[in-house]
């Protein structure tokens, strides 16, 4: 029994005829487990690296790298919420927004709240320099954040 | 200048521009039915070559050229990768052009493939643009749906599969080899070259790279013919015989201090000034311009209120923003076009810190040089910003900024050439602003924000 | 004839694909280098091995403004290379004609010595605790390339150590340089991949995944190729300082490749066994049983005086004493009853001592039977790189052998000259309880092994010799047991089991109540004059022509090279 359901698991082997080899899968699989599951664990690491037929290592290797994915024993709160700190953003009152949400949140960044609703992360350029500040809820941006704009986003997530 | 109309960005304020349906009303997919039936792939390279397009990625490499290098009756399969990691600091004019206009970007792709005889496209899009993945996804569907896409399309011997994959929040990503390691599911490490990707490439097989907007360009180019592309843009400099020229509309990006940034279309070589005072609004609150990156962060900075050589009354705020116009003031290039203004409230230290936490963020970490310069170059801007800033450290910055990256020769790839450059325009052109802060031992008002351990 | 020149030297380098580290070292010149190892891919990415480039065409030399990886970077006919050292060229070659405002060597200097500034950036520089000093290419380069100060003024990065990388290898993170050379290994050698990078830029570290620890059969020549400090073999741990230690270039007597090594001794103690390259042998690499195996001969069970039988048991007895009798007892046998005299020639013998006590007995009696001793075979050949089930992959760049002795083949070649046949040990067996004497000229590092080899217990013949480092079921049975000597205590050859044949040199002194085989054979022979193996080289030499190379082997005095201290 893994950790794993059997769902995710055919949603990554679904992957595999669009490449010519499997490592190719290794990013879209871990983006599956991780929007999924909100961590990888390292027990999902080495089912990954089965379907794969991959070292676990390797998988690790490139998960690391990218300093996306959240670790076995960190755990991603319910919506990932990225400031962005790229010089546009900053240029615009960027850090000075990522201080406001995090004192908003009671988190740092990279930090999840107590309630599990909202991870606090910065980002670097979000490409969304048309409406800086910005952030990204998960994957999408919210322009031109005040920190009135940022109270009311953080009071709808958190409902 | 006259009324310019844009092409790249014609579509992308009319009401259901993504869609399909839309894009065949305005002509959408014509030029590729038409290449299909009537024109040989050879003939669409020669066109593309023709034409004069520049690479739109950064590098400006000339498309056509590129794809020439493919191997000659290669038994496949050929590859195309598109780079739409789009993570340049500052640079947003792919990512309008996905989520706005995404069938002009896939028409170029179709073309491409055609092209080089690319059975497969894997397009790499970075994961922050969920809007972008989730509109290129529906638009790829819909042309499945509409048989554009899969196997003998409108009966001809040309099958093509599009695929997205979705990069996860790094940079160099951004790198051609880079991406394509990224892509295999490794760690994204640029790979040493020769040989180059047209030779051996993804999964080791002969591949293209190209950018999201080069691909909106060669839509264009076959829908209205290399006279209307070589009709815009600068010519090649007959003082330098390795020119290329600078031809096509090019969207340029406006960021930071300015009233209204936004995404603009406009002949190659524009004038910054013009960008940022007559498209960008001006600089905010009614204040000057101190300094301008004109291509992304790599770029490095020009000095507003430096005059140009020989020209009088002109600072290099006036500088054409062409392949070829930055590096007349220093810099490194015209990247991606993407223009952010500094105003001279800013602290160049404040600025050039973000700048050297982002590449020490970015770095991949591969080469010595680069891995352990920006990571170095961070530490010193962090101690300067929290005002311990020795005066060695603007010759240890320049020192190391001048080492590192491909043009020295010390690192594989050239994002430590783009991290180095920032900091040795910056420290080169504001010097006296950096003794002065060094001098007077004041803290930066964000140095009390650590971002070190996130993510 | 294509030619290159390195630092203004001209090297002709014929049809051969090399890249400028190899073409300079022909040219006698260092290349620094990190990350580049020739048996493994290139990465080109540590950057220390940076050179400048340019190529003659006639008469001038056009250089490129800027410096290449030399590890990366592959040379044809009339290029030129000027190395950071430039300046330390011989003076006697004629200067190539170039530009006159190009300052040759300069930017490769300079880049070097940057190389080593930001490898050195957040290093601990921890030399006087750390294993690796003296024989550590951070202190080599920093020394010939590098600058004497740092100029970092701010904290460095302290990633934790891994002390648990494996049972047998610790990581002292902090020294890493990440030339990656050890996680190529884990997955272009042995196949196993546990090792990895983790993280991105200057936070990056080696690692293995939790739980899957650096455990495979090859593991140790990680430890080999770490180019610093940072894996360290826990065997040799804070045990040597280096620059103390003896190296002799010999052969592993661990199984029938006889892998090419250096074993490192100091006061004729064995203290490290590391791989030595060898391309027409083993390659670039040893395994973990070959370099972790050398324990046997420090065992305080090992037999190092000879002992005679003393009712139930044996007491120790000296050999002033013991040789007229033994000599007494062997020649009555052979007197006697030749063809119920059996000499055991094991595989671990070296043929210099197979031959020897081979022709010393058959000098006795060409009655003599001469046997060869128990082949120990355990499992089968292992072969590397594995895939990720754990199937050999080919081609195979490593193989370790089943069979576990170094010199089946040479012992076989000489009793086949001896006496025409080669006897197996199973066949003497049947009539052992039988037999006038048996002298058992053993070595074997496992005591089971023989004592699998005899299978059922035995009665023991009326004389019964055994020479060899443990108490086996057969020393136990023996009227005389005589200490053997190990391969690391003697010079002699093996012939491995494709053929190849390694004459090697002795590097260290064998126990001091130990008779060295060749010493007992002249003993046993009545033979004068000093039991080298330059002399029995000479005889072998005669006797068997495909040998007649032994000859010359020109034997090293002593126990093998001191380490130079190169460090300051």
């Amino acid at each position: 029994m893994g950790v794993l359901s059997e769902e995710i698991k055919n949603r990554i082997r679904a992957y595999l005829p669009r490449y010519p080899r499997k490592q190719a899968v290794t990013l879209p699989a871990l983006h599956l487990v991780h929007d999924e599951y909100r961590t990888v664990s390292n027990e999902a690491i080495v089912e990954i690296a089965e379907i794969l037929e991959l070292h676990p290592s390797e998988v690790h290797d490139t998960m690391t790298f990218y300093e996306f994915f959240k670790h076995d024993g960190d755990q991603l709160g319910k919506t990932r919420l990225w400031v962005c700190r790229g010089l546009a953003c900053m240029l615009r009152g960027a850090y000075e927004l990522l201080d406001h949400c995090e004192a908003k949140l009671g988190v740092k960044c990279g930090e999840r709240t107590a309630d599990g609703k909202i991870t606090l992360e910065f980002a670097e350029c979000i490409g969304a320099c048309d409406g800086a500040p910005a952030c990204l809820k998960n994957d999408e941006h919210v322009m031109n954040v005040t920190n009135d704009k940022a109270d009311q986003l953080i009071e709808a997530l958190k409902r | 200048m006259a009324s310019f109309e844009p092409t790249l960005l014609a579509r992308v304020d009319k009401p259901n521009s993504h869609r399909l349906e839309g894009y065949r009303a305005d002509g959408g997919y014509a030029a590729f039915e038409r290449a299909l039936k009537d024109k040989q792939p050879v003939d669409v390279v020669t066109q593309v070559k023709d034409s004069g397009l520049r690479g739109r990625g950064g590098a400006g490499f000339p498309t056509g050229l590129k794809w020439t290098f493919l191997p000659k009756d290669h038994p496949g399969p050929i590859y195309l990768c598109i780079n739409a990691d789009e993570s340049e600091p500052c640079t947003y004019n792919n990512r309008i052009l996905m989520e706005k206009d995404p069938h002009q970007v896939l028409e170029g792709i179709m073309l491409s493939c055609y092209a080089i005889k690319s059975p497969v496209a894997y397009f790499y899009i970075r994961y922050e643009y969920g809007t972008a993945y989730r509109t290129l996804q529906a638009a790829i569907d819909e042309l499945y749906d509409a048989k554009l896409l899969g196997k003998n399309i409108n009966g001809t011997n040309f099958s093509l599969d599009i695929y997205l994959h979705r990069g996860a929040g790094a940079y160099i990503c951004g790198e051609e080899t880079g991406l394509i390691e990224s892509l295999e599911g490794k760690r994204a490490w640029p790979r040493i070259k020769p040989p180059f990707p047209a030779i051996e490439g993804a999964f080791r097989k002969p591949t293209i790279v190209n950018n999201v907007e080069t691909m909106a360009c060669v839509t264009q180019i076959l829908r209205r013919g290399n006279d209307w592309f070589k009709s815009l843009g600068v010519p090649p400099d007959p003082k330098n015989p390795r020119d290329a020229g600078s031809y096509g509309p090019k969207l340029y990006t406006i960021a930071g201090h300015v009233n209204e940034p936004k995404c603009v279309e406009l002949p190659m070589g524009v004038t910054c000034r013009d960008l940022v005072e007559k498209h960008g609004g001006g600089v905010w609150k009614g204040r000057k311009a101190k300094t301008v990156n004109p291509g992304g962060l790599s770029m490095g900075f020009l000095d507003c209120n430096s005059p140009l050589k020989g020209e009088d009354g002109k600072t290099e705020y006036d500088i054409p923003l062409d392949f070829n116009g930055p590096g007349k003031v220093g810099c490194l290039g015209l990247g991606t076009a993407a223009v952010t203004v500094v105003d001279d409230q800013t602290s160049m230290v404040d600025v050039l810190h973000n700048v050297c936490q982002f590449f020490s963020h970015e770095s991949c970490g591969q080469c010595t040089p680069c891995r352990e310069g920006t990571g170095w170059m961070l530490k010193i801007l962090e101690r300067m910003r929290r005002g311990k800033g020795r005066k060695d450290d603007l010759d240890v910055l320049v020192d190391v900024a001048d080492r590192i990256g491909i043009i020295p020769g010390t690192t594989i790839c050239g994002l430590s050439d783009g991290a180095g450059w920032p900091v040795k325009t910056a420290i080169r052109k504001f010097r006296a602003e950096f003794e002065a802060a060094i001098e007077a031992k004041t803290a930066s008002k964000y140095a009390k924000l650590q971002m070190v351990g996130a993510h | 004839m294509p030619t290159v020149y390195v630092n203004d030297k001209p090297v002709e380098i014929g049809t051969r694909k090399l890249n400028c580290v190899q073409v300079a070292e022909l040219a006698g010149t260092l290349v620094p280098h990190y990350c580049y190892h020739p048996g493994l891919s290139v990465v080109a990415s540590c950057r220390m091995c940076l050179v400048e480039m340019g190529t003659l065409k006639d008469g001038k030399v056009t250089m490129i403004p800027k410096v290449f990886p030399g590890c990366q970077t592959p040379v044809k006919d009339g290029d030129v290379i000027v190395t950071g050292d430039y300046e330390k060229r011989d003076p006697l070659t004629p200067k190539l004609a170039y530009d006159a405002a190009y300052k040759p060597g300069d930017r490769a200097k300079k880049s070097q010595a940057d190389t080593l500034e930001g490898l050195l950036l957040n290093h601990p520089l921890d030399c006087p605790v750390c294993d690796k000093a003296g024989e550590c290419k951070l202190q080599d380069y920093s020394y010939q390339f590098g600058r004497s100060q740092s100029r970092l003024v701010d904290e460095k990065n302290t990633p934790p150590n891994k002390p648990e990388l494996s049972s047998k290898i610790t990581l002292f993170t902090d020294r890493c340089i990440l030339c990656t050379r050890c996680v190529r290994f884990t997955r272009e050698i042995s196949g196993t991949a546990e090792l990895q990078v983790v993280g991105r830029g200057h936070h990056e570290e080696i690692d293995v995944f939790p739980g899957r620890p650096l455990e495979n059969k090859l593991s140790g020549n990680v430890v080999d190729l770490c180019p610093v400090g940072a894996l360290g073999s826990k065997d040799f741990l804070y045990t040597q300082r280096v620059w103390y230690l003896k190296t002799a270039d010999n052969v592993c007597p661990g199984c029938s490749t006889g892998c090419s090594i250096h074993t490192d001794v100091n006061k004729d103690v064995v203290q490290r066994i590391r791989a030595r390259e060898n391309l027409d042998n083993q390659g670039y690499w040893i395994c973990d049983e070959g370099r972790w195996g050398y324990h046997y001969v420090r065992s305080p069970e090992r037999i190092v005086r000879p002992l005679v039988k003393d009712g139930a048991g044996r007491k120790p007895v000296a050999w002033t004493e013991l040789l007229p009798k033994l000599k007494y007892a062997v020649d009555e046998a052979v007197l006697m009853s030749p063809k119920r005299v059996v000499v055991v020639l094991s595989p671990f013998l070296t043929i210099e001592e197979a031959f020897a006590t081979g022709s010393a007995f058959k000098k006795m009696s060409p009655f003599v039977r001469l046997v060869l001793g128990p082949v120990p075979v355990v499992g089968e050949d292992d072969s590397y790189p594995k895939d990720v089930k754990g199937n050999p992959v080919s081609p195979a760049k490593f193989i370790i052998r089943a069979e576990k002795c170094p010199n089946r083949k040479g012992v076989e070649a000489v009793l086949a000259k001896l006496q025409g046949e080669v006897i197996p040990f199973s066949a003497v067996l049947p009539e052992f309880g039988s037999l006038a004497a048996v002298w058992f000229a053993g070595g074997y590092p496992n005591a089971e092994w023989v004592n699998e080899a005899l299978k059922a217990p035995h009665s023991p013949p009326a004389l019964l010799v055994v020479q060899d480092f443990f108490l086996t079921k057969l020393a136990e049975a023996a009227t005389y047991i005589l200490p053997a000597t190990a391969a690391f205590e003697k010079d002699g050859t093996f012939v491995n089991h494709a053929g190849y044949v390694q004459p090697f040199p002795r590097a260290a002194k064998a126990p001091a109540e130990a008779r060295g085989e060749l010493q007992l054979a002249f003993d046993l022979g009545n033979r004068k004059g000093l039991a080298t193996v330059s002399t029995i080289r000479k005889d072998v030499a005669k006797a068997m022509p495909e040998y007649a190379a032994l000859a010359d082997v020109k034997v090293p005095v002593g126990a093998g090279k001191r380490m130079e201290l190169q460090t300051v």
